[in-house]
């Protein structure tokens, strides 16, 4: 493609015009209130950042192959849970406990996955009914209380809650894992075999089988994978507050597809853009914190938040219509 | 020189017998039509044949090798290519994308699926092509396959069979939806493909279609194949009348007398 052209086509994309807004955005809070952009501040978006912005990652290749999960919430909730009342209640050591975390969150995906690809029920009812039985579970098992605060510094404590300061700025490891993911989620989609397949099983999945490309085996493992980065997730939050709650991750899900679908994958499958969800997850934090600071009435947020994803989505569409036309 | 030989090909859903029995041999470099009312089993065979699933009884030889094709990659690796009319692209990849789906070439091959395309391998064996079929409209490599049309989508689901040294390339109704310039395109390309040594199976609804590229007729009525004849050996209306299963010539006698 000539140079000007790709040019044109970068301008027109929807994860530039996010970042245009996301620019926006943080120019009209640091503007309205000075301490927008103070270190604490920007240490406190940063410590939140990642939990929400892991599990967009693996949502953002679920939705690239045509499949979405509503129940990444629940296992944000459910995973902590079930590690702590291991190591508090059953005196199972740390390491053990979390790999059984890990087992459940694999074992969640993969049913999802399963009955999506083999069943060929739609991935939004089956999460859908995933959501209440694993939020259930939570509930269940801790009878509804949010458990003791467990405390004990190790290794795995620090490599998933660890902090660490630069001059004033205070950040968490889970800052790290979310680079470190977002990059590894960046070459899988755009440089690897496997984003090939994924693009192509979301964009005409028949297409993609008639190729020979083992559509259902991808789906399944991008469902294991969104499970496991949300119970990873849950695990670093539940670290960083030294507590786990069988409440906790309420509505995340929405809040990660509306991050994914903010940056410009498309909810219809087939284009998907981690440097467009990394754009709509800074965007939302920034939005939440930012609104707040400014004295928008905590009650009212939310009216905030809904319009500027509206305002978003009609944005892409309207762009997309404009690069249809052309 | 025979290419591909099925031999009493049976297949039941249920209690449907949907293809009954069918034999028939495809020949080095010919273009076959294979024709037939709605029901007739016509795609009941070319899913066989491209192993979207197996048949029940019956054998299936390629280049006189008893084979056995029990998956759409089987029948790939034997050089069998089906192109459906919206099933063969992905409209999202770019065109060098969607050539080489399946068959990506890549860099670090133990790395199995995290292996990275060979993206400069990818451009050039895509633009290469591009060019050797000789697709009118320059066409980009990288440009999304959703800003093509339909006819050019066609040339392009042809063309990545022919890059793959397909022997059999099956068209299902390639001509669809296309307008009279683009469906001449498509139909001069098939004669093309053709000269290339490729041998063609081509379904199609469209009979005038038929006597402009195909060498021979095979005429499938209620799973079964019901006539099999050269393209100079008949005409429009006798094929029509073994469709409907009507004689359409004496009917047409028949008013031209009142």
């Amino acid at each position: 493609m000539p140079r000007a052209k790709r040019r044109s086509s970068l301008i027109r994309s929807p994860q530039f015009s996010s970042l245009v807004i996301l620019i926006v955005l943080l120019a009209v809070f640091a503007i309205a209130d000075a301490n927008f952009l103070s270190p604490l501040n920007i240490s406190n978006m940063m410590a939140f950042l990642p939990e929400l912005g892991i599990i967009a990652l693996g949502m953002t290749l679920l939705l690239t192959a045509g499949e979405f999960d509503l129940s990444v919430g629940a296992v944000f909730g459910l995973a902590p849970v079930v590690v702590m009342l291991l190591v508090q209640n059953g005196g199972v050591d740390i390491g053990v406990a979390l790999l059984a975390g890990l087992v459940l969150c694999i074992a969640i995906g993969a049913i999802n996955g399963l009955i999506v690809t083999k069943i060929g029920i739609s991935s939004f009812l089956v999460t859908l009914s995933m959501l209440l039985v694993v939020r259930g579970a939570a509930l269940y098992i801790t009878q509804g209380f949010p458990l003791k605060s467990w405390d004990q510094p190790g290794f795995f404590v620090t490599l998933l809650a660890g902090s660490f300061s630069i001059g004033t700025f205070r950040f968490y490891t889970s800052l790290w894992w979310f680079i470190g993911l977002s990059l590894l989620a960046v070459y899988v989609l755009r440089y690897a075999k496997l984003g090939n397949w994924i693009s192509a099983i979301g964009s005409n999945r028949n297409a993609a089988v008639a190729r020979g490309v083992p559509a259902d085996a991808v789906k399944i493992w991008l469902f294991i994978l969104t499970s496991v980065l949300a119970g990873l997730a849950g695990m670093i939050s539940a670290f960083r507050i030294s507590a786990a709650s069988p409440v906790a991750g309420t509505g995340y899900e929405l809040e990660v597809i509306a991050m994914v679908v903010v940056g410009g994958t498309a909810l219809t499958g087939g284009r998907g853009t981690i440097f467009g969800t990394i754009v709509g997850a800074l965007m939302l934090r920034s939005i939440r914190n930012g609104i707040v600071l400014i004295g928008v009435p905590g009650l009212a947020y939310n009216i905030f938040v809904g319009v500027i994803i509206l305002a978003m989505l009609i944005l892409h569409a309207l762009l997309q219509k404009n690069a249809a036309r052309s | 020189m025979e290419v591909l030989r099925l031999q009493n090909l049976q297949k039941s859903f249920g209690s449907v017998r949907a293809l009954k029995s069918a034999s028939f041999t495809l020949n080095e470099g010919e273009v076959v039509a294979l024709l037939g009312d709605n029901g007739a089993g016509k795609s009941t065979l070319i899913k066989a044949i491209s192993g979207v699933f197996p048949v029940d009884r019956g054998d299936i030889y390629v280049r006189g090798q008893k084979v056995s094709i029990r998956s759409t990659r089987d029948a790939m690796d034997l050089g069998i290519e089906t192109i459906h009319q919206d099933t063969s692209l992905a409209p999202d990849l770019s065109i060098a994308r969607n050539l080489f789906l399946g068959r990506e070439p890549v860099n670090l091959k133990w790395l199995g699926v995290f292996a990275p395309l060979d993206l400069a391998q990818l451009r050039d064996a895509a633009s290469a092509l591009l060019k050797r079929v000789g697709i009118s409209k320059k066409l980009d490599a990288d440009a999304l396959v959703s800003t093509l049309s339909g006819g050019e989508r066609q040339s392009i689901a042809i063309s990545r069979a022919m890059q793959f040294a397909a022997k059999v390339i099956i068209l299902d109704e390639p001509t669809n939806n296309l307008g009279v310039e683009e469906t001449h395109g498509v139909l001069r390309f098939v004669k093309e493909v053709r000269d290339a040594g490729h041998s063609v199976l081509l379904i199609t609804h469209n009979i005038h279609h038929v006597f402009q590229v195909a060498d021979r007729i095979i005429v499938m009525r209620r799973g079964e194949i019901v006539a099999e004849q050269t393209v100079a050996d008949t005409d429009l209306l006798t094929v029509e009348s073994i469709i409907t299963g009507a004689d359409m010539s004496a009917l047409l006698k028949e008013t031209r007398a009142k």
